[in-house]
């Protein structure tokens, strides 16, 4: 059939029901469009068909025949809207991005032929944009970036991007690894089980390649666990091979609710100890022993004088003393739903070497972890991840695509590609285990904290680890607490680590009780936080946020009886302080251009250009010669992209890197530019290493594979949400955040400013909307699609402030420390302290929903 | 695929395809997703190509066509259809995202099939799907029917059908002739299909009535997020206003129940009563009679008599408030919005 593509007419072979995306892709070779839900929702493949923006991965072939497309390639980075993105730094990740740019210069263009340079309301860019997702949520850039491409401010070339990578994630060059495509390239597709509890034998009636994925025990313990993974040229046909592949399911009895499983005689989601160990784990803590009581593993407990906390709030219960706050919170099962989802390309070379191209946060792992699979030196395995479409914790793990794709292309003789679709990664791609959390907190005759004890039950299907209570031991003074963290397991799917593991459910849990004690106390919350958090980081913060307006004009909490009714409220938060001390960065001077490595990877958080400015700054170099080359493995230790850890391993190393390479270019100290010395420099190579922070770290040796060592202080965050409630619809609508961060010194203000609003974008999501859902008879996902699955939009964004506090990191190397979970953890609480200032109804269970909103009210 | 070009040869093409167990593709939208997930095999009669079957025809009487190819965006975009029958192209706006807009047509909206999520997923079979169970019903049903009068629990999901029947609207298809919404969709009963239009038929346009001079309508869908989301609940009332007598209502409701459906005991309330917020309010409170909510979906009873209240109101002149668009700071009555308070109310009835 005929079709123009990006002005060119062309003759192409395609299958009229088959739809435009997967033309563009891989008919055309045109991979800036990205297929990622697959179901219309997301915008990520929108293109333009005669003019009109549509979404490619519904439009059947048939459609575009004698007609005009646009692909964000055909866009030429020559849009001025292609520029104001970049320029706002409207994207982290870069998945969704070409699908924004095109619908966007879709609308500016339109939007200033009616209307001459002037910016549209904030509701129509809503409105225009309300088919895109950005899971990274830099929806306040978007917004920014649309009306400053209408009043024509990036019409021309202009200044330095605030991301270095960001033009070729606008103009649709950047490589992801679902883009990655060899010549004879096969496509692999998992076989999951269609049980959620059953012993599974697995045979192939041969042909195609095939690869078994089933557990050694051969027990599938949820719906959708992977049991096999077949290849064949295209998607379709792997699909039709994948049918051909026999299961045979010798069913055992599921237990697929938290409630059910703690109940006598549930069946057994782990019968030995010996398989209990094989639990996946769904926090990044240390693994420490827990007894087990059925499907109940636990208490872990981080106790300070716990006893006497437990008696002193039992002796309060039962004198029914009015300061003792007591309740039971619970939080939904949280998908992390990247927009690329878990994606991997294996190819063996003729010399037995082995070339991974893998969507991961954690180059480094995956290349120890397949050298030890298959027995490898590290040598001979190569990962390739040069931009990562997002990750949030969920790409860390040594993934079953990874293995499937290896074994296929093994099998195969050929490279493989494993892509996940969205079902399998709403169901299978990783979670934040839902919990339920009871909470007493008890207060003394002078508004004192004298106890604390929390309880959480973490529902994280197979795995453990859900560490949530643990993290109320390092807040609010020394009052005595009793701090005990159970996992109930049930035949679903595993959590994995999410963006601040257990922090949101603890703070939305904690921090609502310390509002609801500050409310019985009659007193402004934030100074009760100040009366009992002797951490100077937050004392600062709280100054900043009680001097905010919106603070001090807040409605008195139940005053409104209308329907709309306003809310301000407060969460406050602290998060550990993570490095990998064994990070290492290696400059290299080659043709008059220094070349910064190391083995680290930026799925959206912007490290690329962390690393770029402080090289630049050290050296005195202009941008285009300071090249930055990661998301390899083959080059000097750096570290996972997880636990806020990236920049504060790789920043100080960076810059030690930088002096050392001044030195051996004898380029004499100081700030004057190397750039003279620098053309007859070829060859130069320098390492620069972590240098330790004063007063030494908290744990003297590391203990993982990542040099994990947790350093010394606490970041900390402030937020102050404003919502307003319909009381009559059942909504809330977060109006504005301001964001008060206590991380140090901030190494690249815009970035780390589009991170804050991200975290504060997903913790509206996981306050408001997010809540996976499983069948309660089978066990399947049921959210499996982002339609059923609801991330937050354009149009639920606030208006966002971000206020750094940058003291108090001195002893640190480098001053500043990561902010991507601070920036997250206790938005959730704020919402809720919010709607209980506006309606005087405390929301206990996530996500507030408007079926629960207006139960809550009505009471 | 089969590509028909012109209205003569539709009828042949659609019998081959449908015979072979195929079904027609208008947009797309909705049979690409379900090809996706497996509940659409094909082969497909592709409608594109097909003269005559798109664009809006007023007639001098009043009254309009809407050729059942014409998209979304066209209807929710047309400045006449916007005077003459806004709470359609209201509705119209609504619904998915501006590029399902863009490629859905209003008679694929009418035709798509239901959203529920189990019958969308592969593992299940339902009714929908040749099997004779409704996994909703027993499992989880936060989004089905308050209505429940089918074996079936899945809300309709046409909220441009919801506006036809609030607009006394009907269609013309290929076959079957004129029909009337509830030829289209019949009482909901029958729990395999989301309407009666037969395999071979196809729908050729919508017909809207002429609106009478005292029409006022009004459409809301009731979601949790701000945009781009299936509603919880949608309503759409269309109401004749003489001074400030309420002379007729129609009231149409979306998301409760396996077809839209028509509140007789809302519209009873109101017709040849004084519009006031009194009147509206207890008008609103009848749109739950005959409920009967599932386990997990009582909220929506609520929610409909809210939403009623919503669109009588806004029927009435209450402006549309975007989301937080800023409540007042202390709650003061003057600038919060409700029933009584709103500019607008006493000078519209």
């Amino acid at each position: 059939m005929d079709v123009t593509v990006n002005g060119v007419p062309a003759e192409v072979a395609a299958d009229p029901d088959d739809t435009l995306v997967e033309l563009l892709r891989d008919g055309l070779g045109l991979p800036g469009t990205k297929l990622a839900c697959g179901s219309g929702v997301c915008g990520a493949c929108t293109v333009l068909v005669d003019g009109t923006p549509v979404v490619s991965c519904l439009t059947p072939c048939a459609a575009v025949r004698g007609r005009t497309v646009s692909t964000v390639e055909g866009l030429a980075g020559n849009h001025p809207v292609q520029r104001a993105f970049v320029a706002h730094d409207a994207l982290q990740c870069g998945y969704c991005t070409p699908g924004f740019v095109v619908e966007a210069a879709a609308f500016v263009d339109r939007w200033r032929a009616a209307h001459g340079d002037v910016a549209p309301p904030r509701e129509l860019i809503a409105d225009a944009m309300a088919g895109h997702l950005c899971r990274c949520g830099a929806y306040q850039g978007v917004y920014e970036a649309i009306g400053a491409a209408c009043r024509g401010e990036h019409d021309r070339d202009e200044a330095a991007p605030a991301r270095i990578e960001a033009m070729a994630k606008a103009d649709g060059s950047a490589r992801y690894a679902t883009d990655v495509r060899f010549a004879g390239q096969l496509e692999g597709v998992i076989v999951r089980s269609a049980r959620a509890h059953a012993r599974v034998r697995v045979s192939h009636p041969g042909g195609a390649p095939f690869a078994g994925l089933l557990p050694q025990d051969g027990i599938v313990r949820y719906a959708g666990q992977p049991v096999a993974a077949v290849a064949a040229p295209t998607r379709a046909a792997a699909l039709a091979e994948a049918a051909r592949v026999e299961v045979t399911y010798l069913p055992l009895p599921p237990v697929l609710d938290a409630e059910d499983a703690r109940g006598p005689g549930a069946p057994l989601v782990y019968a030995t100890r010996a398989v209990r160990r094989s639990a996946p784990r769904s926090s990044d803590v240390l693994p420490s022993p827990a007894p087990w009581q059925g499907n109940v593993r636990g208490p872990t407990r981080m106790d300070w004088r716990g006893r006497t906390a437990a008696r002193r709030i039992a002796a309060a219960r039962e004198r029914g003393d009015e300061r003792l706050v007591s309740a039971t919170f619970t939080t939904a099962v949280q998908a992390h739903t990247p927009m690329e989802p878990h994606a991997c390309v294996a190819r063996w070379d003729e010399r037995g070497e082995l070339h991974l191209y893998v969507s991961t946060q954690a180059v480094g792992k995956v290349a120890g972890d397949a050298a030890r699979r298959w027995g490898l030196k590290p040598a001979q395995v190569h990962v390739t991840a040069e931009h990562v479409g997002g990750g949030f914790g969920c790409k860390v793990a040594f993934t079953r695509e990874i293995v499937a794709a290896v074994e296929l292309a093994r099998a195969a003789g050929v490279p493989v590609r494993v892509v996940l679709s969205r079902a399998e990664e709403l169901t299978d791609g990783g979670n934040r285990p839902g919990t339920r959390t009871e909470l007493s907190l008890l207060t003394g005759a002078r508004g004192e904290l004298t106890a604390l004890s929390v309880d959480t039950y973490g529902d994280g299907g197979t795995s453990v680890a859900s560490s949530v209570a643990s993290h109320a031991r390092f807040v609010y003074g020394r009052a005595p607490r009793r701090l005990r963290d159970f996992d109930v397991v049930t035949h679903r799917p595993p959590g994995m680590q999410f963006r601040g593991p257990g922090g949101p459910p603890i703070c939305w849990a904690l921090e609502q009780a310390v509002d609801e004690a500050a409310h019985r106390l009659g007193e402004d919350p934030l100074d009760v936080r100040r009366r009992w958090d002797g951490n100077p980081k937050r004392q600062a913060l709280y100054d900043w946020a009680a001097a905010l307006p919106v603070w001090r004009d807040r409605p008195r909490t139940g005053a409104q009886r209308g329907r709309f009714r306003r809310g301000v409220g407060v969460a406050a938060t602290n998060w550990v302080y993570i490095l990998d001390r064994g990070t290492e960065v290696e400059l290299t001077v080659e043709r008059g251009v220094v070349v910064a490595r190391t083995t680290v990877q930026d799925m959206g958080t912007g490290i690329r250009t962390v690393m770029a400015h402080v090289v630049r700054t050290e050296l005195g170099l202009p941008a285009d010669r300071v090249r930055v080359d990661i998301g390899r493995s083959g080059t000097v230790h750096g570290p996972p992209s997880i636990a806020s850890r990236t920049t504060a391993s790789v920043a100080p190393a960076a810059r030690d890197a930088a002096i050392r390479l001044r030195a051996a270019l004898r380029a004499g100290a100081g700030r004057d530019s190397v750039l003279p010395v620098l053309d007859g420099a070829a060859g130069t190579r320098v390492v620069g290493r972590r240098r330790r922070d004063r007063r030494a770290y908290l744990t003297p040796f590391t203990f993982d594979e990542f040099h994990t060592t947790l350093g010394r202080g606490f970041s900390g965050a402030v937020h102050v949400t404003e919502v307003e409630v319909d009381c009559r619809l059942g909504t809330v609508a977060v109006t504005r955040v301001w964001a008060g961060i206590a991380a140090g010194h901030v190494y690249a203000p815009p970035l780390a400013r589009s991170q804050c609003h991200g975290g504060i974008v997903q913790g509206i999501g996981f306050a408001l909307h997010e809540q996976r859902h499983t069948d309660p008879s089978t066990g399947v996902v049921l959210t499996d699609n982002l339609e059923d699955y609801r991330i937050p939009g354009i149009g639920d964004t606030p208006r966002i402030e971000v206020h750094f506090h940058q003291d108090g990191w001195d002893h640190v190397n480098g001053h500043g420390v990561g902010l991507g979970e601070i920036a997250t953890v206790g938005v959730a609480a704020s919402v809720g302290n919010a709607v209980h200032n506006a309606t005087g109804w405390r929301p206990r269970d996530l996500p507030v929903r408007p079926d629960r909103l207006l139960a809550g009210i009505g009471r | 695929m089969t590509t028909p070009s012109g209205a003569d040869d539709i009828a042949g093409a659609v019998s081959a395809v449908c015979g072979a167990g195929g079904e027609l593709r208008a947009g797309g939208t909705d049979v690409t997703a379900r090809r996706r997930v497996g509940r659409a095999t094909g082969p497909f009669v592709d409608l594109r190509g097909v003269a005559g079957l798109s664009g809006i025809v007023r007639r001098p009487d009043g009254s309009v066509r809407v050729g059942a190819m014409t998209t979304l965006a066209e209807v929710a975009g047309d400045p006449g259809l916007r005077r003459s029958h806004p709470a359609l192209a209201s509705a119209a706006a609504a619904l998915a995202t501006p590029q399902i807009r863009a490629a859905a047509t209003i008679g694929g909206n009418l035709l798509q099939r239901n959203r529920c999520w189990y019958y969308r997923n592969a593992h299940f079979s339902c009714h929908q799907t040749g099997g004779d169970t409704c996994p909703a019903r027993t499992g989880l049903n936060l989004y089905s029917v308050v209505i429940d009068r089918s074996p079936c629990v899945a809300p309709h999901p046409s909220s441009i059908a919801t506006a036809l029947l609030a607009y006394d609207a009907g269609v013309t298809a290929h076959g079957s002739g004129t029909l009337t919404v509830h030829d289209l969709y019949g009482d909901g009963s029958d729990p395999s299909r989301d309407h009666l239009l037969p395999g071979g038929d196809v729908l050729l346009a919508v017909d809207l009535p002429a609106p009478a001079a005292a029409d006022r309508a009004a459409h809301h869908r009731s979601t949790g997020r701000s945009r781009a989301e299936w509603p919880l609940v949608e309503v759409v009332a269309r109401l004749g206003v003489t001074g400030t007598a309420i002379t007729s209502a129609t009231v149409a409701a979306g998301g409760v129940a396996r077809t839209p459906v028509r509140l007789a005991a809302v519209e009873t309330a109101l017709v040849g009563r004084t519009a006031t917020p009194e009147v509206l309010a207890t008008a609103a409170g009848h749109a739950g009679a005959g409920c009967t909510p599932l386990a997990q979906n009582g909220y929506k009873v609520p929610l409909l008599c809210a939403t009623v209240l919503e669109v009588l109101e806004r029927a009435l002149g209450a402006p549309v408030r975007p989301r937080g668009s800023g409540a007042p700071a202390t709650g003061d009555r003057a600038a919060d919005a409700g029933p009584e308070a709103y500019a607008g109310f006493r000078r519209d009835v």
